[in-house]
């Protein structure tokens, strides 16, 4: 063991292409263990591509990915991944409860039964995101932000160093933003590590410790005061001057008195 | 029936009750693979790897002829096709890999080409003295001629199938249910994805026997697709189906031996019969329950445009009255307002109509959403006079998300463009709710449960006690601490961050 703590994640000069274009390239930062991170980078940018490779999907070009100090190929189910509500199959047969088990099945051999004990913790993680009064609900019965809630609980369950969500806030009503955020203080008082990948710019400087800004390159990885410059952002977005303009404003003394506000 | 004919009865029925044990183990077995194969989305998938065995079985006859100079038993023959189904899952999975074509394209070609391949062989003069391979029974199925060995072929293949399902129960459930998940904990997907296709190669070799390759597939899917459609949980779909494979295969051998057709058929439009029976009057998922469920349900835009006549009138109209004023095409008012009083939204008094304190709730979130579609029109420039209109078309997109949305982007106004208030006191403003401090109104008492951006200088802490004032503006709140009287302004951004429970 090394006398230096690893990093949670350390990501080296990542390169990913599809064909002769490249996703990534030349992606290096380092999380230390603990921090809320989120990822943001206009459509396109890379971010899901990232989240693959973090996964251990896509084989880089070139580069490496290293979690706790570990080649991510050798390090399965270390990472509790919540996947985009878009990639679900919501008529699958399963309820609740069953997706909440779902996260101890790394734990548990694959010859044996899912023991009393994995049940507990399964549960107490649905209670932990206020989902227990559903657990038998099949899991397209419920409303956007619950089926969030319920990855959540499985991401939870699954008791990794680290967590991996897509685009956890999207579409999701105020009830549920809260009990994810909550779940993510948790897990940041309880010492692990959480990467976001998250599209509203107004909230990152609300929600996150460190943002890593993507488009095909690495543009900024740091504090949510260094990477919301104005300049910065706009060299990201292109086309999407406007947004940053009143983000700019807002930031300041006096946001604009409109009604539809600088997040729309 | 005494022992003697007892024995005799069987003696004289023994092909009839091997075909019967023959038929229930392979419609089980095929029912309940069949459940993964509906989830997974691999129906085609299946009816390639029941078309590729023709390959598998002639191969193994000609290569056991060539190399050991013996005929091919069940069991060579079984192993045979198995070879053959995985081939083609493999080569389809190589084509869609190196290619840019796509995995429909990539089975069609495969298992037509593989198919072919069995045939052409079987069909050259040379080849076919050796194989033992009835194309016509292989088309169309021939159960009847179950022999004793088959009978411990199929014995085998069922032993195998559900301790595979009951083994790697887990391992198949989150392989069909997120392959992302399974594969970031270290799950083999490939190898749970062959072995299901080795299981679906098996079974479709025996459900060859039944219905011929043709229509095997329907041994696979209908059964679970029936099972689909009434349960909500994989166990539970697994036996279901089961028993509905069982179901079609007894009534339709049945049937068969009563006109004295083949059971190929008539075993599959029997499955076919109790699935469409089951999409008309499945109690959830079926068609009469969803027509039961529109036609019992009042039009939305009734209901509200009665509710929101009631509420402007202090929540009391005279029946005819509200059937002057709201109306809605092939609808009576009247008996709306009957379903209403079954809801308890209403009370019907004589001929007066009047709101129930929870009708005037339902009917005050109705006046929230209303409005705030008024102020977010009138913000994106609309005209005034077109503003209420729309409104009110719009008002029945009362989706509470939605509503908050444009509640939380407009800066919780407190009043619309024509300076009547919105409602926020029933949404979330319960006493005892969790709500973000933005959403309260002057005069709301509440406890701090979070302080989240708040400055902690202006000394307001987790359990605080506060007081709301005044809007300063429409994007300054105010609040008065209660414990020192102290009043702090807190801006918009910063209240959505406070947690505060209401008293």
């Amino acid at each position: 063991m090394n006398s230096e703590q690893p990093y949670a994640v350390q990501v080296d000069h990542l390169t990913v292409s599809y064909g002769p274009v490249p996703a990534l390239l030349d992606i290096s930062f380092a999380v230390e263990p603990g921090q809320l991170v989120g990822i943001i980078g206009p459509n396109g940018s890379g971010k899901s591509t990232l989240v693959k490779a973090l996964l251990g999907f896509v084989k880089p070009d070139y580069g490496s990915i290293r979690l706790f100090g570990k080649e991510t190929e050798k390090e399965k189910g270390s990472v509790a991944y919540v996947p985009q509500r878009g990639a679900v199959d919501w008529d699958f047969p399963v309820t609740v409860r069953d997706v909440a088990r779902m996260g101890r099945y790394p734990k548990i051999p694959w010859w044996r039964d899912i023991s009393a004990e994995e049940r507990r913790i399964a549960d107490e993680a649905l209670e932990m995101v206020r989902m227990s009064e559903y657990a038998n609900r099949q899991i397209g019965q419920l409303s956007g932000g619950q089926q969030q809630r319920v990855f959540m609980a499985r991401a939870l369950a699954q008791d990794s160093e680290l967590l991996l969500l897509d685009e956890p806030f999207a579409g999701v009503d105020a009830a549920t933003e809260k009990a994810i955020l909550d779940v993510l203080r948790k897990t940041r008082e309880a010492g692990r590590t959480t990467l976001v990948v998250h599209h509203d710019l107004a909230t990152a400087a609300e929600y996150f410790d460190r943002l890593v800004l993507l488009k095909q390159r690495l543009f900024a990885y740091g504090p949510p005061e260094a990477i919301l410059q104005p300049e910065l952002l706009a060299e990201v977005y292109e086309g999407t001057l406007r947004v940053f303009n009143d983000l700019s404003t807002r930031n300041g003394s006096s946001p604009a008195d409109v009604p539809g506000g600088p997040d729309g | 029936m005494d022992k003697a004919d007892w024995i005799e009865w069987h003696v004289a029925n023994a092909g009839m009750i091997k075909a019967l044990i023959a038929g229930s183990l392979i419609s089980v077995s095929c029912s309940v693979i069949g459940c993964f194969i509906v989830l997974r989305r691999m129906a085609f998938l299946a009816d390639a790897v029941a078309h590729a065995m023709l390959a598998g079985v002639v191969a193994s006859y000609l290569v056991l002829r060539a190399v050991f100079g013996f005929q091919a038993n069940s069991i060579i023959i079984l192993v045979g096709a198995l070879f053959a189904g995985l081939l083609t899952v493999a080569l389809i999975g190589f084509v869609t890999r190196v290619s840019r074509v796509k995995e429909d394209a990539a089975i069609g070609i495969m298992y037509t080409g593989i198919f072919a391949l069995g045939g052409f062989f079987a069909s050259i003069k040379t080849f076919s003295v050796y194989i033992d391979v009835d194309l016509v029974g292989f088309v169309a199925g021939s159960v009847v001629a179950t022999s004793l060995a088959d009978l411990w072929t199929l014995a085998i293949v069922c032993t195998i199938v559900f301790s595979v399902v009951i083994l790697f129960y887990r391992q198949l459930l989150l392989t069909s249910f997120d392959p992302v998940m399974a594969a970031s904990i270290g799950i083999p997907v490939l190898a749970i994805d062959y072995l299901l296709t080795a299981c679906t190669s098996l079974v479709v070799v025996c459900g060859v026997n039944i219905v011929g390759v043709i229509l095997v597939v329907a041994l696979l899917i209908t059964p679970a697709a029936t099972a689909y459609l009434l349960f909500d949980r994989l166990n539970r779909m697994l036996i279901a189906s089961a028993f509905f494979g069982l179901c079609g295969f007894w009534g339709g051998y049945f049937v068969s031996m009563w006109t004295g057709n083949a059971p190929g058929p008539s075993v599959v439009v029997m499955s076919t019969l109790i699935f469409l029976l089951t999409l008309l009057l499945a109690p959830r998922y079926g068609m009469v329950a969803e027509w039961l469920r529109k036609r019992n349900q009042l039009p939305q835009e009734l209901v509200e445009d009665i509710m929101g006549y009631l509420l402007k009138n202090d929540g009391q109209a005279a029946i005819r009255e509200v059937s002057e004023q709201v109306s809605f095409k092939g609808f009576s008012t009247r008996s709306a307002v009957g379903k209403l009083e079954k809801e308890e939204l209403v009370i019907l008094e004589g001929e007066s109509v009047c709101l129930t304190s929870e009708g005037r709730r339902t009917a005050r979130k109705l006046r929230r959403a209303h409005r705030l579609w008024e102020t977010y029109l009138q913000s994106t420039g609309m005209s005034a006079d077109q503003v209420h209109e729309k409104a009110h078309e719009l008002e029945h997109v009362h989706d509470e998300d939605a509503v908050d949305y444009l509640d939380h982007k407009l800066g919780h106004p407190l009043t619309d463009p024509h300076g009547a208030e919105i409602p926020e006191d029933f949404v979330h403003i319960e006493a005892g709710g969790e709500i973000r401090l933005s959403l309260l109104r002057e005069g709301d008492r509440a406890t701090v449960l979070a302080v989240g951006g708040l400055d902690a200088s202006t000394g307001v802490k987790e359990g605080s006690e506060i007081q709301i004032g005044p809007r300063l503006s429409s994007n300054l709140w105010t609040a008065t601490l209660l414990a020192s009287n102290r009043t702090i302004e807190i801006d918009h951004q910063t209240a959505d961050t406070i947690f505060v429970r209401k008293h």
